[in-house]
């Protein structure tokens, strides 16, 4: 067996007050792909830092972390910086903040190669403009400013970057999760190349399995600072030998597994309903162009799409923040155009709403009970007494309990948060729920849990959803018909077996073809070949 | 950008009219009048009256206001009451050594700013962020006056190393290096304050922006901490420092009123103090208005050169 080039051993980390990594212990060979998995918490973006000696202040490492035999924890500021870019490299979750917005990209890469004594400036713009076509950029945008890039191209950059000084170990913390599924599939696509190319080590960390399967030849699975197990990579996905780690695998929701039963198509007049609807943002093409879809009673809507392709936006029009440029919207059987403040108030008080982050949607300074109630104040139902009653009766809905309505949201976790949320978006008895990315923030078993949730009170209570989600699998699991839109119109629309499984346009496919499968040997045979060829007819 | 300037044009005009009025009714809602000073303390009240009609104190004060506004119009402020002279001689006189005061405050202040904001945001001494940490409060807290005098009584007569007032006999253009001499403390009694806040400011953004990602990509690639402190994080706490420091060209105008009386600096600050306590209206109102329009045109400016300076500005937004 080959020695490896990065070895973690016994590392802890401790911040005043808490321990975030315990006893790691990692081994990373040459040239394989090792991916770090776990949720928010698990302490594996702080062992990803913390190799490369960047813990922030007040932070302690102990243990080792060993590089090609050299000791790199306790090594003094100017041999670490020597080591980082040139020997390991990292990349970083969110491309939109990884770059400097007000310097040139080609620029910012520049910076690495005279860091790593490229002295000459003709030689620093020609490697910048190499490295940047090795990533799919055209070389000449080198000139160009981040925010004149997409998140993808961003992504690519950064990759570029971090690539620049040729280090032999790369570090990748959650490298695709901001992106766009189809962008997602790119960048993977990039990563493996680049992989194989430069025979990189890559040290993935990501919460994603699908991910994982397409990507890694081994896994190890962190939780609360330590690795429960470390296995090949098919080996887990077949048989995975910690309880925690099956119960990863099973929350994580699967596109081509059965969703929902169907329920028969009602006949009922529809409580949300638009017609030809065109929206206009001043300045923009419109933001919605002709779009005509209805949500029926009791029925659970899935409002699919990449990020720009509007669905947040007819959400937005749903609740009658945003009004038509033509077209009509009809809410409850009431045409919303023309409607003053009043009309519109009594029917929003039909409609609950879901966000997607709880801990910015719930106010910080309300206890849960303030919460819950405050729909039912606005609204003038029934006396304090009984507000206070129905807000005990919803906390025992969502699992929770009374005793939590004493308690403010800095003192919930994320999916209590968002079980809160519901909560208080159910207190109206609404006929019709907007959940908005509903669990896009939460971890992925506390998303599995929130979501069975989600399906028994949409059983008990019967209220209609248009459930607006980027996670094609999500929608699979709770949706009886889906809208894809993209760019502001809609794809297609039609029941979610139907329209997932047997796409009719190319978009469609293309997007389900770029969700990658949970299981390693389906996805890889799946992989690059159709996602790009269905994205090339798309284009 | 000259769409944008266009824009601004009709509320700078707004400002500019409210400070005129502002200005004329402060004046004449402060107790005693200029004919009463002009005339001593032992004149008649018809002496008074005379003097009053003579200045055109006796018309109604809109009639007033709108001869001043015309005179400012059109670049004639009028006669100075007591001082002797036009406005406009007794400004050119004075405004030279103003500028000259302001533009080296600023000058150290930036420099301070630019200097010990990295060196406070950087350090990773304990003992240096204490020290630094007390010398900018004392640089704020203490009263501009206050300072002066303690400068004045510690190298001008204590240890007298440099002149304690005044300017150089030959004029400050004769001999800069003498200027410099007198300068020095008048100058640095200016800065303190401005470079003390700014300072603040420069080592708070440079400690919120060496926790962004970006500086995070820049260490993890091998650019050392240095570089990317005053290459990469500074760059991006430049166009909000301007702004700060737009901001404190208030604090400026009004110190240089106090340091010049102080250092007896003969500028527009010292030629506004003697106007105010002669009542002399017509100076006190252009002083006044003319501190106003350039306060008002260096918030333009700073706007301006804060978009300039932010790429996302500067070529229109994400696409």
């Amino acid at each position: 067996m080959t020695d490896p080039v990065l070895t973690i051993d016994g590392l802890s980390v401790r911040f005043p007050g808490a321990t975030a990594v315990e006893d790691v212990s990692l081994a990373l060979l040459p040239d394989e792909v090792l991916a770090v998995v776990g949720e928010s918490g698990s302490g594996k973006s702080v062992t990803a830092l913390a190799v490369l000696g960047l813990l922030p202040p007040g932070a302690t490492a102990t243990g080792s972390v060993a590089f090609d035999g050299q000791e790199l924890l306790g090594l003094d500021e100017e041999a670490l910086r020597r080591v980082r870019g040139a020997r390991i490299a990292l990349v970083f979750q969110e491309p939109s903040t990884a770059l400097n917005p007000v310097e040139r990209v080609g620029w910012q890469i520049g910076e690495v190669l005279r860091a790593h004594g490229v002295k000459s400036r003709q030689a620093r713009a020609e490697r910048v403009g190499e490295l940047l076509g090795q990533v799919g950029i055209p070389p000449e945008r080198a000139r160009d400013y981040p925010h004149q890039f997409s998140g993808g191209q961003k992504q690519r950059i950064v990759l570029a970057l971090a690539l620049a000084a040729d280090p032999d170990v790369l570090i990748a913390d959650e490298p695709t999760t901001a992106l766009d599924v189809t962008v997602q599939a790119e960048i993977l696509a990039l990563l493996r190349e680049l992989q194989r190319g430069r025979r990189l080590a890559v040290l993935l960390i990501t919460h994603n399995m699908g991910v994982v399967a397409d990507l890694a030849d081994r896994v190890a699975v962190m939780r609360d600072g330590r690795v429960l197990e470390t296995q090949d990579v098919r080996r887990l996905f077949a048989a995975p030998s910690t309880e925690y780690a099956r119960e990863l695998l099973a929350s994580v929701p699967r596109l081509g597994r059965q969703g929902r039963a169907v329920r028969p198509a009602t006949e009922a007049a529809p409580v949300f309903a638009v017609d030809d609807l065109v929206v206009d943002y001043p300045g923009r093409k419109a933001a919605l162009d002709r779009i005509t879809l209805a949500v029926t009673p009791g029925e659970v809507l899935g409002l699919v799409g990449e990020s720009g392709s509007g669905k947040t936006t007819l959400g937005r029009v749903a609740v009658g923040r945003l009004g038509a440029a033509s077209g009509t919207v009809r809410l409850f059987g009431t045409d919303l155009a023309g409607l003053g403040r009043r009309e519109l108030r009594a029917l929003r008080k039909r409609i609950g709403v879901v966000h997607q982050d709880p801990a910015a949607s719930l106010d910080p300074r309300r206890t849960v009970l303030e919460s819950i109630t405050e729909p039912l104040d606005v609204h003038r139902v029934g006396t304090p007494a009984t507000r206070v009653a129905r807000a005990e009766e919803l906390l025992e809905q969502v699992a929770l309990g009374r005793s939590y309505g004493s308690r403010l949201p800095r003192e919930l976790s994320g999916g209590q948060r968002q079980r809160v949320a519901l909560a208080r978006a159910l207190a109206l008895e609404p006929d019709l729920l907007l959940a908005d990315e509903p669990t896009s923030a939460l971890d992925v078993s506390v998303q599995a849990s929130v979501l069975e949730l989600f399906a028994e009170l949409q059983e008990a209570h019967g209220f209609a959803c248009l459930f607006i989600s980027h996670d094609l699998a999500v929608v699979n699991q709770v949706a009886d018909r889906v809208a894809v839109m993209r760019n502001g119109q809609l794809v297609e629309s039609g029941p979610t077996g139907e329209v997932l499984t047997r796409p009719s346009s190319a978009y469609t496919r293309a997007l389900v073809d770029s969700v990658p499968v949970p299981d390693p040997d389906e996805q890889r045979a799946r992989r690059l070949p159709t996602v790009l060829t269905s994205l090339k007819n798309t284009a | 950008m000259t769409a944008y300037l266009l824009r601004r044009l009709p509320s700078l005009a707004l400002v500019l009219a409210a400070a005129s009025v502002l200005i004329f009714a402060v004046i004449r809602l402060v107790p005693g009048d200029p004919a009463t000073a002009l005339a001593g303390a032992n004149a008649t009240p018809e002496a008074v009256e005379a003097i009053r009609a003579e200045l055109g104190l006796d018309r109604p004060w809109v009639t007033q206001y709108f001869a001043w506004l015309g005179g400012l119009l059109t670049f004639d402020p009028g006669r100075s009451y007591l001082i002797g002279g036009t406005i406009g001689s007794l400004i050119t006189e004075s405004l030279g050594n103003t500028l000259l005061l302001a533009s080296s405050s600023l000058f150290l202040a930036v420099l301070t700013a630019l200097v010990l904001g990295p060196l406070w945001a950087g350090t990773r001494k304990p003992w240096l962020e204490h020290l630094l940490t007390g010398i900018n409060t004392l640089a704020v807290a203490v009263p501009t006056f206050v300072m002066g005098v303690a400068l004045i009584l510690l190298l001008g007569v204590l240890v007298p190393v440099l002149p304690s007032g005044g300017v150089p006999r030959d004029g400050l253009l004769a001999n800069p290096s003498i200027t410099v001499q007198y300068l020095l403390l008048p100058a640095v009694c200016l800065a303190l304050p401005i470079g003390a806040v700014l300072t603040r400011y420069v080592a708070e953004s440079l400690r919120t922006e060496m926790a962004q990602p970006y500086v995070v990509t820049a260490l993890a690639a091998g650019v050392s901490r240095r570089r990317v402190l005053l290459r990469h994080a500074l760059r991006n706490v430049l166009p909000t420092s301007l702004t700060v420091l737009g901001l404190q060209t208030g604090a400026l105008l009004g110190g240089a009123v106090l340091v010049e009386f102080t250092f007896s600096w003969p500028g527009l600050g010292l030629l506004i103090e003697r106007a105010i306590t002669g009542r002399d209206y017509p100076v006190v109102q252009v002083l006044l208005i003319l501190s106003v329009v350039v306060f008002a045109v260096l918030q333009l400016l700073t706007d301006v050169a804060h978009a300039l300076l932010d790429p996302r500005v500067r070529l229109g937004g994400a696409r």
